[in-house]
């Protein structure tokens, strides 16, 4: 995996070259810093894929940096690359921060650093939340539906308003679960437009066969101590996984009330009935975007279509036969 | 056949080679054996393996001479304990390394990888990896650092052709985190307890005995 934005921290002006020396060697282009401050500023704008930083700098220390980095891009993997032992890491004021540590005196520390640091990005190793187990596939699967002048805001704005109206909830909205964050296609009763993905509750829909319900998140220890829920009054919630045709869920359609309730099975089917609606609409959007009509889309090789090659993928591990357009 | 083409093998129980790499989750009832079975499933297949424990629930000794009383043999170049119990203290003769509360998962987090990197400098072509048990690192943090930790953990695993063995309880931990956090594993291993009798069954991995598989320890 060349080519990864890495953003190098060390106030040794010598090691930090070595360090970036060897990263460019890889294949990666690299930033660098002295302080916490000078990369914290940088790092905070999503724009790096990973952070390699010494634990002792000048205004603080490689936990300082992460834990800052945690806040605004809470995904960016971060590595301690250290002549620090353990012993000397004071790890207690960031025990929620969790990085990974390569110490220089590793035999070929800088190879080491290199394969860590493309191991860290690919596996997205320091994501705070559950990972769908083809995450390549779903997110090669929803470009194909998340592309510039699919013009979905006014069929979703209708949708959206119609299942607020019908459900009787705060909120109802359509979703799409990208790699770091949701982004909202439609809500009616906010005007959300993103959320981070450790924070949104969609990236467990997106987990679910189904439906996933939680009639007080306050009572769910998956989302109790998620303080931006809070900050968004989400205490009930239901959603539906948006599936394409064969299998890859790329958002979900949902209801967020600011009270306790439960959602009874005839509204659940309802429920359903919006999300089969909102994966219609993005289906035909794609298929208009590609001048595709639906003959010449079944006939396209999977190289040629991420999101075919999704679908042949699932149908070799399963016979069941699966539809043909 | 190098040693690093064979998957691990599990010497007396009734499963079968996991290829390199894999992650297991352990559950069972605390006090029905899934201690031994882990101790049991970490035991070195030969003198190039390592094995490093995470414990939380026991101290380092403690894991050390139980792991002996299982067969396992206490060659502190290769074995090594992060203890992350209340009590833990350094022991560099046992190379045990203390991190003082399971609540710090980055430092648990560190000290898990600088002693992956030193039992490799030490000559381990491989190390088995078991975590005992997952319940007090999910019980006192919040959720996201557990999936950091969990994500960090079988990374390193993976891409090392190492083996993750990680023990829970099913009663210590809620239903929905315990199906959240499984997601981070290949497979896993259930362990039951009836009148005595135990068994276990594998789900989730190809190639591996079909139903409940008696045990005895």
């Amino acid at each position: 995996m060349a080519g990864l934005t890495i953003a190098c921290v060390d106030g040794d002006p010598e090691a930090r070259r070595k360090t970036q020396d060897a990263l460019v060697d890889g294949g990666h282009d690299v930033v660098s810093f002295g302080t916490v401050a000078e990369a914290a500023d940088l790092v905070g704008t999503g724009d790096v894929d990973c952070v390699v930083t010494e634990y002792s700098l000048p205004d603080g220390t490689g936990l300082d940096l992460t834990s800052r980095i945690r806040k605004h891009s809470p995904d960016t993997p971060c590595v301690l690359f250290t002549d620090a032992s353990p012993d000397r890491i004071d790890s207690t004021r960031h025990e929620n921060v969790v990085v990974e540590y390569l110490p220089r005196d590793t035999p070929d520390a800088h190879d080491s650093l290199s394969r860590l640091v493309e191991n860290v990005v690919a596996q997205r190793t320091q994501v705070g939340y559950p990972l769908p187990p083809e995450e390549d596939e779903r997110l090669a699967a929803l470009a194909q539906y998340d592309q510039p002048g699919l013009d979905t805001a006014e069929a979703f704005d209708r949708l959206t308003a119609l299942a607020q109206h019908r459900f009787g909830v705060d909120v109802a909205f359509v979703g799409l679960v990208d790699a770091h964050e949701e982004r909202f296609l439609a809500c009616a009763g906010e005007d959300w437009e993103s959320l981070s993905r450790e924070d949104s509750m969609c990236t467990h829909t997106i987990l679910e066969d189904d439906v996933l319900v939680v009639e007080d998140v306050d009572a769910d220890p998956r989302f109790a101590d998620n303080d931006r829920l809070d900050e968004l009054d989400i205490v009930a919630y239901a959603g539906v996984p948006l599936r394409t045709r064969r299998g890859a869920t790329i958002g979900a359609f949902c209801l967020t009330h600011s009270e306790p309730r439960s959602f009874s099975e005839a509204e659940l089917t309802d429920l359903r009935r919006f999300a089969d609606e909102a994966m219609e609409q993005l289906e035909l959007r794609r298929r208009l975007a590609e001048g595709d009509d639906g003959e010449t889309w079944s006939a396209q090789s999977p190289e040629a279509d991420p999101e075919l090659a999704v679908e042949t993928a699932n149908e070799s591990q399963d016979d069941s036969g699966g539809e043909t357009s | 056949m190098s040693i690093q083409r064979s998957g691990y093998s599990f010497d007396g129980l009734p499963l079968e080679e996991v290829p390199n790499g894999t992650n297991l989750l352990v559950t069972g009832p605390a006090l029905g054996g899934i201690r031994t079975l882990l101790l049991r499933m970490l035991l070195r297949g030969n003198r190039r393996e390592g094995t490093l424990f995470i414990t939380a629930d026991t101290d380092g000794p403690t894991t050390l001479s139980d792991y002996a009383a299982v067969g396992g043999d206490h060659d502190p170049m290769r074995v090594g304990v992060v203890d992350c119990t209340e009590t833990g203290v350094n022991d560099a003769d046992r190379n045990v390394h203390a991190v003082g509360s399971p609540n710090d998962l980055t430092g648990v987090g560190i000290e898990f990888s600088s002693l992956y990197e030193s039992l490799y400098a030490n000559g381990a072509e491989r190390v088995r990896t078991g975590v005992y048990t997952l319940a007090p690192f999910v019980v006192y943090s919040s959720v996201k650092p557990v999936y950091r930790f969990l994500h960090t953990l079988t990374g390193r695993i993976r891409t090392a052709d190492g083996l993750g063995v990680c023990a829970v309880d099913p009663d210590a931990v809620d239903t929905e985190t315990l199906t959240s956090i499984a997601q981070a594993f290949d497979g896993r291993v259930v362990l039951r307890s009836e009148n005595g009798r135990m068994a276990i069954r594998v789900e989730g991995l190809a190639d591996q005995p079909d139903g409940w598989q008696r045990v005895e320890f």
